[in-house]
């Protein structure tokens, strides 16, 4: 009882420690330096201690620091009690996803089985979708308490962009979930040690639209309308300063981590290396012992899946730094006239097939 | 010369997809970044002089000008340590801002002195616009405009430079007068 209690901590610990410890910060460091590199230039690098700026990687401690002491500023006329809450809502939601998604297997340490997720939902894509829908509410609230126009505009925008997106990705989904035949999250991962079962090979054009949807979910250029800084100011968060803005800023960093996350298990074999099967390393590290081979299985389980993530957030990373921005009528156009009926196609020739095979 | 933009392109059918368009375009981008990174690994490794990326670090590296550059106008200090100038008051005459200020001495009978010599010369580089023409009328190769133009002060009394300030060994100055010489000697005043 109090062992698996002590587990459960020790993988909450580790999931928050990689996102909001490790991930989010260093995403603000790697978005400036990617995108200089990416552009020629050289990007941050005048933050120092004792003469070393370790290519620019103090200005995570500097950026903490500034948004630490800034002023928490709430504008006049704003309803202060949506004006504090709408930053929480938009943050909490990004971290609670992470409660379902496995990053890896089930390993037998000392005798006991350790299922490297913290809640194994029969439902956890659907709670994924749930709850990373309620961030919505964050971003519009965010707009309407703000008592700026530029801000209800992004609200705006915001949420029509997303109810528009939101059908593309659920209706994704329905592809993905008809060839695995299960909702949760630790199966589909299961499924995919065989690599021929990979979603990218069952589902290539579900993992382009799944792509394209996420993104315009994490408002991120080129679907960045509800921010838009040179049409909208900032957008939705334009009265934002200080710790406030320092938690929707973090909130879209958690957000690509959770959409690499994502698309990793459906669509590019979880935790698993291609051809290798979690018996081949329980095999091959066999003179450790059961738990030391468990040990080294999880390592490197828990090294892969993170490498795929980070391969997909650079992914996003380029796309963000390479495209310009989407007019608002080519947002929507391309939500309902293209991605739309793209994915209803999907599903329709997923579902032939499935019949065909039978 | 007007030129139109013709705003009704017609796309091929492989651009109106987009998809192939945005992966020639992320290949750009990230051929980009790859060159750039590993263009870094040969400079700090030290086998490089120069990376790949051609922005220079500014306090810490310098660009070096190039000699037909002008900077902040200094005067020359011949070898014997004496400067060359001999307060005749061209160059103050010459400067269309005023920035110059020239306090001459005179030789008294001594032995071993040189005729006329700046007893006072003030440059003020507030006031200075950085033209050249104090050079160009200077007779004897005396004031020089150098590659300095790192002169902002906090405080503009500060920007009023005077002789000591001003005097630098002619050997920095080299290019520099080999180029006036070459510039000037063309034009037949």
């Amino acid at each position: 009882m109090f062992v698996d209690f002590l587990i459960t901590l020790v993988k909450i610990l580790f999931i928050l420690g990689v996102t909001v410890g490790f991930f989010a910060p260093v995403l603000t460091w790697v978005e400036r330096k990617q995108s200089a590199i990416m552009q020629d230039r050289i990007g941050a690098n005048r933050a120092d201690i004792l003469g070393f700026t370790a290519f620019g990687l103090f200005h995570i401690i500097a950026d903490a620091l500034k948004m630490f002491t800034k002023e928490d500023f709430i504008p006049r006329g704003a309803n202060k009690v949506l004006h504090t809450l709408s930053p929480i809502v938009a943050l909490i939601p990004a971290l609670i996803t992470f409660a379902v998604i496995p990053f890896g297997g089930i390993y037998t340490l000392f005798g006991k089985e350790v299922n490297l997720v913290i809640s194994d939902l029969d439902v956890g894509l659907l709670f994924i979708f749930a709850v990373a829908s309620i961030a919505t509410y964050g971003y519009v609230i965010a707009g309407w308490s703000s008592n700026n126009n530029w801000s209800l505009l992004g609200s705006i925008r915001v949420a029509a962009q997303m109810i528009s997106y939101e059908v593309t990705m659920g209706l994704t989904i329905i592809g993905v979930l008809m060839v695995y035949g299960t909702m949760r999250l630790t199966e589909i991962g299961a499924i995919q040690e065989d690599f021929w079962m990979w979603g990218i090979f069952l589902q290539p054009l579900g993992f382009f639209l799944f792509f394209a949807a996420s993104i315009a979910e994490n408002k991120r250029i080129p679907f960045d309308a509800p921010e838009a800084e040179s049409e909208l100011v900032a957008g939705y968060f334009t009265e934002y300063s200080g710790l406030k803005f320092g938690m929707f800023f973090m909130a879209e960093f958690v957000e690509m981590v959770t959409i690499g996350a994502i698309v990793t298990l459906l669509f590019f074999g979880g935790w698993h290396l291609p051809f290798v099967t979690m018996d081949g390393i329980l095999s091959m590290f066999d003179f450790l012992g059961e738990t030391g081979s468990n040990i080294v299985a999880l390592l490197i389980h828990v090294g892969v899946f993170f490498a795929k993530v980070s391969f997909f957030i650079f992914f996003q990373m380029i796309v963000r730094w390479t495209l310009p921005r989407f007019r608002y009528d080519q947002i929507m156009k391309l939500g309902w006239k293209i991605l739309l009926p793209l994915s209803l196609a999907n599903i329709l020739i997923t579902g032939a097939v499935i019949l065909a095979l039978e | 010369m007007a030129y139109t933009v013709n705003r009704n392109v017609k796309l091929t059918f492989w651009e109106r997809i987009y998809l192939p368009e945005i992966i020639r375009g992320m290949y750009i981008t990230s051929r980009h970044f790859f060159i750039n990174l590993f263009g870094f690994v040969p400079y700090f490794l030290g086998q490089k002089k120069e990376r790949e990326i051609f922005t220079v670090y500014y306090p810490e590296e310098m660009v070096k000008y190039p000699v037909a550059y002008r900077g902040r106008p200094v005067l020359a200090l011949n070898e014997n340590n004496i400067p060359n100038c001999v307060a005749c008051g061209l160059c103050e005459a010459a400067c269309p801002a005023y920035c110059i200020d020239i306090d001459p001495a005179e030789n008294t009978g001594k032995q071993n002195e040189v005729e006329r010599w700046p007893k006072e010369f003030t440059i003020d580089y507030a006031v200075c616009i950085f033209c050249g023409n104090c050079e160009e009328a200077c007779p004897e190769e005396a004031i020089f405009m150098s590659d300095d133009c790192e002169i902002s002060m906090l405080d503009r009394s500060k920007m009023k430079y005077n002789l000591e300030q001003l005097l630098v060994p002619i050997d920095q100055l080299k290019d520099r007068v080999e180029f006036t010489r070459k510039m000037y000697a063309k034009w037949n005043y």
